[in-house]
C-alpha cells in the first residue's frame, strides 16, 4: 500500500514541476521549480520501486543508489546553471539584488 | 578604519588565512584513517554497481580500490575533522548524525515540494537575491550546505564567496521576508549548519 | 517483478512521465534564452532516467538500471560543461 502512495505523490510532484517550468516568469524561478520538484518526485518514485520489487537485495540497493545520485547531482547542476546564467548577463526579475550591484 | 595600502591589505589577508588553516590543520585525520574511509566508500560503490561474484572477483575489487584509495586519499576526506578512535567516530557518524540529517532533510523536501505546488497554482512570488554568512569554511562542508539550502523550501544557492576567513552565500529567495543578513541567515539555514559543524570545519 | 496490481499502475505511470516530458519540451522549443533550454533539457533527462528505471521493473530486465546510472552521470558532466560555456563563451 505504501508504494501506491509514494508513486502517486511522485507523479503529482513531477507534473507540477513541469507546469512550473512553463508558468514561472524567469530562469531562476524556473530553476526553483525544476530542482526541488524533480529531486523529490524522482526520489519518491525510485523508493516506491525499491520497496515493491521482488528481486535480490542488490537490485533494491541499486534503486536506492540511483535516488542518492539524483539527490547529489540535481542541486549541483541547478546552481551551476544559475551562476552561469547570471554571469552571462540574464537579468533576474527581483525586488532586491545583492549579487551584482553591490550594497543596495 | 583608515586607508590601508593595497599590498598591506593583501598581506593581512594572507596571514589571517594561514593562521586559520594551521589552527584547523592540527585536528586533521591521520593518513591511514583517510585511506580506510576512502577505501570503504569505494569498495561499497564497486559492490553496489558490479555485484558480488566469486572470491577472485572480490580480491581484484579490493586490490584496485585500495590502490585508488592510497592515491586519492585527500580528495574525499580532507575536510573531515574529529578526535577519538576511528571506530567510535565512524559508528557515531553513521548511526546518529547521518540518520538524523536524512530525517530532517526528508521532511524539508516534502514541505518544499508542496510549497512549489502552491506557488505554481497561485503565482504569489516576490523574488530577491540576498547575501548571508556561513560559519563553515571548508570546500566539502560548503558544498553540502549549499545543496541542502537548494533543497529546503523557497531558496536556491547562486554563488559562494570566500574572503578573510569567512564564507558568504548568495541565495535566490522566492519570498523575501527580510533584508537583514543575520535574520535571513537564521531563517534560511535553520538548524542544518549545527549538524554539519559536527563533522566538517 | 512486483505484484500484478502494481505492474498495471506502472504501465500508466510511464505514459504519464512521457506526458510530463512533452510539457517540458515546450520550454526546449520556445525558450526565450539559452539557459531556459538547458534547464528544460536537464529536467527532461531526469524524467527519462526515472522512465528507464520504471521500465526495468515493467519489462523484468534489471540490466537497464546500469543504463540509467550511466545516463545520469553523462547528464551531470554535460550539464556542467554547458554551464561553463554559459559563463565564459559567447
Amino acid at each position: 500500500m505504501i508504494e501506491f502512495v509514494l508513486l502517486a505523490f511522485g507523479l503529482f510532484i513531477m507534473l507540477f514541476g513541469a507546469l512550473g517550468l512553463v508558468r514561472f516568469p524567469d530562469v531562476y524561478t524556473r530553476l526553483h521549480a525544476t530542482s526541488k520538484c524533480d529531486t523529490g518526485g524522482a526520489m519518491s518514485i525510485l523508493l516506491a520501486l525499491a520497496v515493491s520489487v521482488n528481486a535480490p537485495l542488490l537490485i533494491r540497493l541499486k534503486f536506492v543508489l540511483l535516488a542518492f545520485l539524483i539527490a547529489l547531482i540535481n542541486p549541483m547542476l541547478s546552481h551551476a546553471i544559475a551562476r552561469g546564467a547570471y554571469k552571462r548577463g540574464i537579468k533576474p526579475k527581483v525586488v532586491v539584488d545583492m549579487y551584482g550591484g553591490g550594497n543596495p | 578604519m583608515g586607508r590601508v595600502h593595497f599590498y598591506l591589505k593583501e598581506r593581512i589577508e594572507d596571514v589571517k588565512r594561514r593562521v586559520l588553516y594551521e589552527s584547523y590543520e592540527a585536528m586533521k585525520l591521520p593518513p591511514w584513517e583517510r585511506v580506510a574511509i576512502t577505501w570503504v566508500v569505494l569498495f561499497t560503490f564497486w559492490l553496489l554497481v558490479a555485484g558480488w561474484g566469486d572470491a577472485v572477483h572480490l580480491l581484484i575489487a579490493a586490490a584496485v580500490t585500495l590502490l585508488i584509495a592510497v592515491i586519492m586519499r585527500d580528495m574525499l576526506t580532507e575536510d573531515i575533522r574529529g578526535r577519538g578512535h576511528l571506530l567510535v567516530k565512524s559508528l557515531h557518524i553513521f548511526l546518529f548524525v547521518v540518520p538524523q540529517y536524512l530525517f530532517i532533510m526528508a521532511f524539508r523536501l516534502i514541505e518544499s515540494n508542496l510549497r512549489v505546488v502552491r506557488n505554481v497554482i497561485l503565482l504569489d512570488i516576490t523574488p530577491g537575491i540576498v547575501k548571508i554568512e556561513a560559519d563553515l569554511y571548508s570546500d566539502t562542508g560548503l558544498t553540502i550546505l549549499a545543496n541542502s539550502i537548494t533543497l529546503t523550501p523557497g531558496t536556491l544557492t547562486l554563488d559562494v564567496e570566500k574572503k578573510l576567513g569567512k564564507a558568504y552565500l548568495y541565495v535566490h529567495w522566492i519570498n523575501v521576508e527580510t533584508l537583514d543578513g543575520e535574520r535571513a541567515g537564521r531563517i534560511i539555514k535553520g538548524d542544518l549548519e549545527e549538524w554539519l559543524k559536527k563533522i566538517f570545519w | 517483478m512486483a505484484e500484478e496490481n502494481f505492474l498495471v499502475t506502472l504501465r500508466y505511470a510511464v505514459w504519464f512521465l512521457v506526458f510530463t516530458a512533452a510539457v517540458v519540451s515546450y520550454r526546449v522549443v520556445f525558450g526565450p534564452t539559452l539557459a531556459d533550454r538547458v534547464v528544460a533539457l536537464n529536467t527532461a533527462t531526469t524524467k527519462v532516467v526515472v522512465m528507464v528505471a520504471v521500465l526495468s521493473v515493467v519489462l523484468d530486465a534489471y540490466y537497464l538500471l546500469d543504463v540509467a546510472i550511466v545516463l545520469l552521470m553523462v547528464n551531470a558532466v554535460g550539464g556542467l560543461i554547458i554551464a561553463k560555456y554559459l559563463e565564459v563563451g559567447r
